[in-house]
């Protein structure tokens, strides 16, 4: 079999190789608005916070507490949460739709190239821009918490090193579960606006209401809720000041689910729109 | 500087000399290919052979389904029917090997504009595999974008965008170039470029399918036709041995040259008959044209109208394709 022979055969692996996941990565990193965006909802956004915190109790000790206090660290994590899921979304739907929007998606696919190797190779490039950012903003939240942090109240915890890793990934998985969504309804419904605009509003009016509604005739329903799930995931140190359980998670109102339950969930999210975009890549017209 | 290497079939058969007949000689082969957007018919029964070596146009009126043809051999969309290879693989099962060594434009080249011209090529390298990446600055070079590789696409040309296309069909070093209209929206200068691009592609012995609605462009563009129409191959061969089947034209100067044309109706020997500025044309179907002209001359007297002069021309592709397709049917 000759090399050019071989190179052919690879391209009908569905394994997207290295080189394809790179140009994906610098396909998106060029989007300049978009990265400015991204990296003021990850990184920008608890520098500024921590910076005006500092400066507030550098400046009047008495009335503002330490940047690095328990409630300030579960504030940003939130905040982090909510505006990390939506441009998780919009970052998964562009990379989604980019190449049907510009017309590119009919050369990747006369190259011959497995097209579910392209739908692949999409889910790396845009988690390693995501997740390296969100990973800086998250360290300086750790650091703040750890080294500007005063004589706590009676009833506050420090959060461990532990804590503040597990938050981390929590946080990560949650951006993991908004880029993998977004990307799968941005390629089904081969647009980008109207994907955004679905799981924004899933993340900021569904889900709270799912989360603290009693419907006990829809309970397997409000369980199917990734964001119900993610709630019972959440640990502690970002949890603020809701209930914490011996676990770790908090209970708010949300209907119990076993630990495989909650895994069950987020994975099915997670594998099932990749899948439902692939499915789409796939038999998609170019 | 590296450049595209000349793989060029040294059995490749000079434009006009007929096809040889064994297989595996050609570049596409298609059988009975149906595609259907619900009950109308893009592309219907098609059987086409583009032999390998040769410019091929693929010649019909917008919509006639030329692009869908292409993008079923592409596997961009899938056929309803019918049986196709590239380069002698059958498509869509071994897909990925044939489109190895096939380049193609569909449709209007768009890229993304946020990147460059380098950077867009690149990412077509990393899809194709294997040493495309290395084909980027020969590329580049052979369809003279070097200067302008680093600027962000959205500031090219169409021309340019066109080029960027072929480029982009380079990297695979191809066998086979498909190129849809690869002259829409370019100016007289942009085609004749592109005109020459291909014809030295093809005089390197790579086989070129150029989709076209602009019938000169073709003629001076190919050795070989297709026409399709409604969704069919009418006619296929090499272009003089179809547009001489088509027999000669008349140019007619004569009074009222309206008149003139109700008065010679739809006689058997006329293919077409279009009215100009100063007289007629009359496409002849074929036999003798001194005669065909006697009886135009003699209709035109007899009907009271004056003829000035009457000149015998050959038929251009133009003619014959008009006079073989619904467009004339249209026309009438």
């Amino acid at each position: 079999m000759t090399a050019r022979s071989l190179a052919a055969d690879r391209r009908t692996s569905w394994v997207p190789p290295l080189p394809l996941i790179g140009v994906k990565f610098l396909e998106l990193r060029k989007r300049r608005i978009l990265m400015i965006v991204t990296t003021l909802f990850t990184v920008a956004l608890p520098v500024i916070w921590y910076a005006i915190r500092l400066i507030y109790h550098a400046s009047d000790p008495a009335h503002y507490a330490s940047a690095g206090e328990p409630d300030a660290f579960a504030a940003v994590g939130t905040v982090m949460d909510e505006f990390g899921f939506i441009i998780a979304t919009v970052l998964g739907a562009t990379a989604g739709t980019g190449d049907l929007t510009d017309g590119m998606f009919r050369h990747l696919v006369s190259t011959g190239r497995s097209r579910l190797a392209l739908y692949l190779a999409r889910i790396p490039a845009g988690l390693a821009i995501l997740l390296s950012l969100a990973a800086a903003g998250f360290t300086v939240a750790c650091l703040v918490t750890a080294l500007a942090h005063s004589p706590l109240t009676v009833g506050e915890v420090t959060p461990s090193a532990g804590a503040m890793a597990r938050s981390g990934l929590w946080l990560e998985l949650d951006l993991v579960i908004g880029y993998t969504v977004g990307l799968g309804l941005g390629s089904l419904m081969g647009q980008r606006t109207i994907p955004v605009i679905l799981l924004i509003v899933l993340e900021i009016i569904i889900t709270p209401r799912v989360i603290t509604a009693h419907l006990p005739h829809l309970i397997n329903g409000q369980r199917l809720f990734v964001g119900v799930a993610m709630a019972q995931l959440k640990p502690a140190a970002l949890a603020g000041g809701t209930v914490i359980t011996p676990q770790g998670g908090v209970t708010a109102h949300l209907p119990p689910m076993p630990t495989w339950a909650l895994i069950t969930v987020v994975a099915g999210w997670i594998i099932g729109w990749s899948a439902i975009g692939a499915w789409k890549m796939i038999t998609r017209d170019a | 500087m590296t450049t595209i290497s000349e793989h060029g079939d040294s059995t490749r058969p000079r434009a006009g000399q007929p096809a040889p007949h064994r297989a595996g000689h050609w570049a596409v082969e298609v059988h009975g290919l149906t595609k259907r957007f619900g009950a109308r018919a893009a592309v219907d029964n098609v059987d086409l052979l583009v032999p390998r070596g040769f410019a091929f146009g693929y010649l019909g009126p917008n919509g006639a389904g030329k692009t869908t043809l292409i993008r079923a051999l592409l596997g961009l969309t899938k056929a309803d029917g019918g049986t196709m290879s590239l380069l002698g693989i059958p498509v869509p099962a071994h897909r990925g090997h044939a489109l190895a060594r096939v380049g193609a434009i569909v449709d209007e080249p768009r890229f993304h504009g946020h990147l460059t011209g380098r950077e867009n090529l690149q990412i077509l390298a990393a899809a194709r595999g294997g040493n495309a990446g290395q084909q980027i600055g020969p590329a580049l070079d052979r369809t003279r974008l070097t200067g302008r590789a680093d600027d962000k696409v959205s500031a090219y040309s169409m021309g340019m965008r066109q080029r960027l296309g072929v480029a982009a069909c380079l990297l695979a070093d191809p066998q086979l170039l498909l190129l849809d209209e690869p002259m829409n929206g370019m100016d007289p200068a942009g085609m004749h470029e592109m005109r020459d691009m291909i014809r030295g592609l093809a005089d390197e012995g790579r086989t070129v399918m150029l989709s076209s609605h602009l019938l000169d462009e073709v003629q001076r563009t190919c050795d070989q036709v297709a026409i399709v129409d409604h969704g069919k191959v009418i006619r296929q061969g090499p272009i003089e041995e179809l547009t001489a089947g088509a027999g000669a034209a008349v140019e007619v100067q004569c009074s009222d040259p309206p008149a003139a044309a109700r008065a010679l109706g739809r006689p058997a020997f006329a293919s077409r008959i279009a009215v100009t500025e100063d007289g007629l044309t009359v496409t002849l179907t074929g036999g003798p044209a001194r005669e065909q002209a006697d009886e135009i001359s003699r209709r035109l007297v007899g009907a009271g109208i004056s003829v000035y002069g009457l000149r015998q021309t050959h038929a251009s592709l133009e003619d014959w394709f008009l006079a073989v397709t619904s467009r004339f049917g249209e026309e009438q």
